[in-house]
């Protein structure tokens, strides 16, 4: 799965959703969520339960907000949808490392700033867990209590969040700094290091999946 | 006399990784301790264990008479105060007073003993001028200022620091050791692992060497300094006024500015 | 001739009233190097982001007055992760990316990334995934992507910040022998003990301001630095200039042996 063109990866992570949302609710929504998860399944042996329990943890309070908005009417539906978006998405970042895509997108001449917001956006994450965890052991030294009722998780959160947030904004501001520095601007095209290899068969099959989509849709609408 | 810190036969690992190997060590209230060694030696690891962040995997740990192991962190904050690295990034209140107020006030400090606490702090630290400024107001070096404010607060037994000078100019620096002596003279133990050695000298009296994670070297900080060829087998450098004072043999190898000063007037009028 | 002059510049950045640069002037010729110095807050990193075409460029702000440089400017900010790319998985390709940017041909940029890791001395790192490096190894990888991309003027923001002694010596062998091959740079710092015997010259910042300017060896030994709110100087002319020994103050340990033998 990995040995594919990034773009392919992209279009089949996007296909889902599209076709979760085209699709007629609870038959639709029931096959893509599986076929979401067949391909989470697909990954390699030790992501299959990180990538499933990541994205498990983050659908179920979706539900649960969907619930306490609508009641049960058309819960299920939006549910399933949703939870279609929150599998691909999971799926895609475990099976695309930022890199990969960037150099994709520069071979094809994507403009660099475009590619470079792309991969920046996806590898901020790891930066950010690792100085949340630093955060985290700072306040708990200083008395921060982490375990307990909602309201002292809610304390805890704020002395989290708001330093977790106003650093990684800084750092933001720094790294433009630093990327500039190095180039990374408009107007040069950029050598390609390592351009991900594409096959005719690929590039059919995104735009067989674009044509369906499009397609499903206009019938649905008609 | 319950010693304020007592490190015995800790052994710790990350997954299959080991960091500490029997590490064993006490230190006594007043004491200036700087905890030496090369990146990756295990300095900052001790530092969470004796805060409570980890357990230690065999061995204790007692900070005065609470075991690590049985009290959390938020217990132990009661006893030890701390500044890890990148402590500028850690403060969240609205004001640097409120962020400093943070710590006692968590550990159930009354408002009042609390107000008069920061209140002290700021002022050792310069930051009375800026105590009601938002800290992100502030340039980095000030609000690692402020971290150490919230520590000092705290009133602790045992005062751990990750790198306090890191990043600070001269006049940041000469507050830093202040505040650091004047803890030590109230009687608290301080702990602190730094490079900058020409600080240690200054601040600190004894020295603790990490190698691989086991603790190498448990000397007088004088005493370390001035033998380059150890230092250096550490992956360390010795600070220009060590180097200054062997070099020039002066009486008692002084390593601190002022007995340095003195033993080179009299060295070179002569 | 050269290869960097600011003129008479000030610079405010955008929403503040307090000016960040008053009336600098600053000319760095090719093969030497200048050091900044000053308390915090005195303005080094803004001069360094002015002379680097960064503010106002990319930070905003106002700027009057002149920059010039012939040719490439390129900034070393202390924290090495802010700096990573985050578009590579080897260190190879990490400095490369500099290179590539430039839309440089394939052989160009190897050979320059190859250079690039010799004169830094990473090239046993060169299959690693930055992400795994210390903060040492990392900042000498970040300086060898921004020597390939072969820079006329090198600016470095207090490069050892954040490294071990020992990394920091080796930044500062590296700054020695990139002076020698012609380049200019530029480097604030406040590890004065580093600058004798690396630096040229030194400015002396003060509230935005050239409070001093001059050859390093001269202005290192003023005793102003020892004013309350100065930056000092080596530690070796601090004990000097605390036994109110006569002036000039010796900068090393070497230069006292000599003095007082």
């Amino acid at each position: 799965m990995r040995r594919l063109h990034p773009f392919t990866l992209l279009a089949v992570a996007a296909a889902l959703p599209a076709a979760a949302w085209i699709a007629p609710p609870r038959t639709g929504g029931m096959a893509t969520v599986a076929a979401a998860l067949v391909l989470i399944v697909l990954l390699d042996g030790r992501q299959v339960f990180t990538v499933a329990r990541a994205a498990a943890f983050t659908a179920a309070p979706l539900w649960l907000f969907l619930f306490v908005l609508h009641g049960t009417t058309g819960l299920v539906e939006t549910g399933l949808r949703l939870t279609t978006v929150v599998a691909s998405s999971f799926w895609l970042v475990a099976v695309l490392p930022p890199p990969r895509l960037v150099e994709a997108m520069i071979a094809r001449g994507w403009p660099v700033s475009a590619a470079f917001l792309f991969s920046a956006t996806l590898s901020a994450v790891p930066a950010l867990r690792v100085r949340a965890g630093h955060l985290v052991d700072a306040q708990r030294a200083r008395g921060l209590r982490t375990r307990g009722g909602p309201l002292i998780r809610l304390r805890a959160l704020r002395a989290l969040a708001v330093p977790l947030v106003l650093s990684a904004l800084h750092e933001v501001d720094e790294r433009t700094l630093a990327l500039e520095t190095r180039g990374l601007g408009p107007g040069i095209k950029r050598t390609p290091l390592a351009p991900p290899p594409d096959s005719a068969m690929q590039r059919a099959v995104r735009w067989g999946i674009l044509v369906a989509c499009v397609a499903a849709l206009a019938w649905r609408i008609a | 006399m319950i010693a304020a810190l007592r490190v015995a036969g800790v052994w710790f690992a990350y997954g299959g990784r080991p960091a500490l190997e029997d590490v064993g060590f006490t230190l006594t209230a007043g004491e200036r301790v700087a905890l030496l060694g090369r990146n990756g030696a295990g300095k900052s690891t001790l530092m969470r264990l004796v805060t409570g962040l980890l357990p230690p995997a065999r061995g204790s740990i007692h900070v005065g008479d609470e075991d690590t192991r049985v009290a959390g962190p938020a217990r132990l904050a009661r006893r030890v105060g701390s500044m890890f690295q990148h402590a500028d990034q850690q403060l969240f209140a609205r004001t640097v007073r409120e962020d400093v107020a943070f710590g006692p006030r968590a550990i159930g400090v009354p408002s009042a003993e609390t107000a008069a606490r920061v209140e002290r702090a700021l002022q050792e630290l310069g930051l009375d001028a800026v105590a009601d400024h938002h800290p992100y107001d502030l340039p980095a070096p000030q609000r690692k200022l402020a971290a150490l404010a919230g520590a000092l607060a705290l009133e602790p037994a045992l005062l751990v620091l990750d790198e306090p000078t890191a990043g600070l100019d001269r006049r940041a620096k000469r507050l830093v050791g202040n505040a650091l002596s004047g803890c030590a003279e109230r009687g608290a133990a301080l702990l602190a692992i730094t490079h900058d050695l020409g600080f240690a000298a200054e601040a600190l009296t004894r020295a603790l060497v990490l190698e691989r994670g086991r603790l190498a070297l448990d000397a007088p900080l004088a005493r370390v300094l001035t033998d380059e060829a150890r230092l250096r087998g550490f992956g360390l450098v010795p600070p220009p006024l060590a180097r200054l004072s062997v070099a020039m043999a002066l009486p008692g190898t002084p390593v601190r500015a002022q007995e340095v000063a003195a033993g080179l007037a009299k060295r070179c009028r002569a | 001739m050269s290869v960097l002059a600011l003129d008479r510049v000030t610079f405010r950045y955008p929403a503040s009233t307090v000016r960040a640069l008053v009336n600098c002037s600053l000319e760095v010729d090719a093969g030497e190097i200048v050091a900044v110095i000053g308390a915090t807050g005195a303005g080094a990193s803004t001069l360094l982001l002015v002379a680097a075409d960064l503010a106002p460029r990319v930070v905003g702000g106002e700027l009057t007055g002149q920059v010039r440089c012939d040719g490439r400017a390129a900034l070393l900010l202390p924290t090495p992760w802010t700096q990573v790319s985050g578009m590579a998985s080897t260190v190879w390709d990490e400095v490369a990316f500099g290179p590539a940017n430039l839309g440089w041909p394939r052989e160009r940029i190897a050979t320059s990334v190859e250079r690039a890791l010799k004169r830094v001395d990473s090239g046993a790192l060169r299959d690693r995934d930055p992400a795994t490096l210390s903060g040492g190894e990392l900042q000498c990888v970040i300086l060898a992507g921004v020597l390939a991309m072969d820079p006329a003027v090198l600016l470095l923001d207090e490069p050892t910040a954040e490294l071990d002694p020992v990394g920091a010596e080796r930044v500062w062998q590296v700054l020695r022998d990139l002076a020698h091959e012609g380049a200019g740079v530029v480097v604030a710092t406040s590890d004065l003990d580093a600058l004798p015997g690396c630096a040229d010259r030194v400015v002396w910042l003060s509230q935005g301001r050239v409070h001093r300017c001059g050859l390093a060896a001269e202005l290192l030994a003023s005793p102003d630095l020892w004013e309350p709110d100065a930056p000092g100087s080596t530690a070796v002319a601090g004990v000097w200039h605390r036994a109110a020994l006569p002036a000039p103050a010796p900068l090393t340990v070497r230069d006292v042996v000599a003095r007082c033998r």
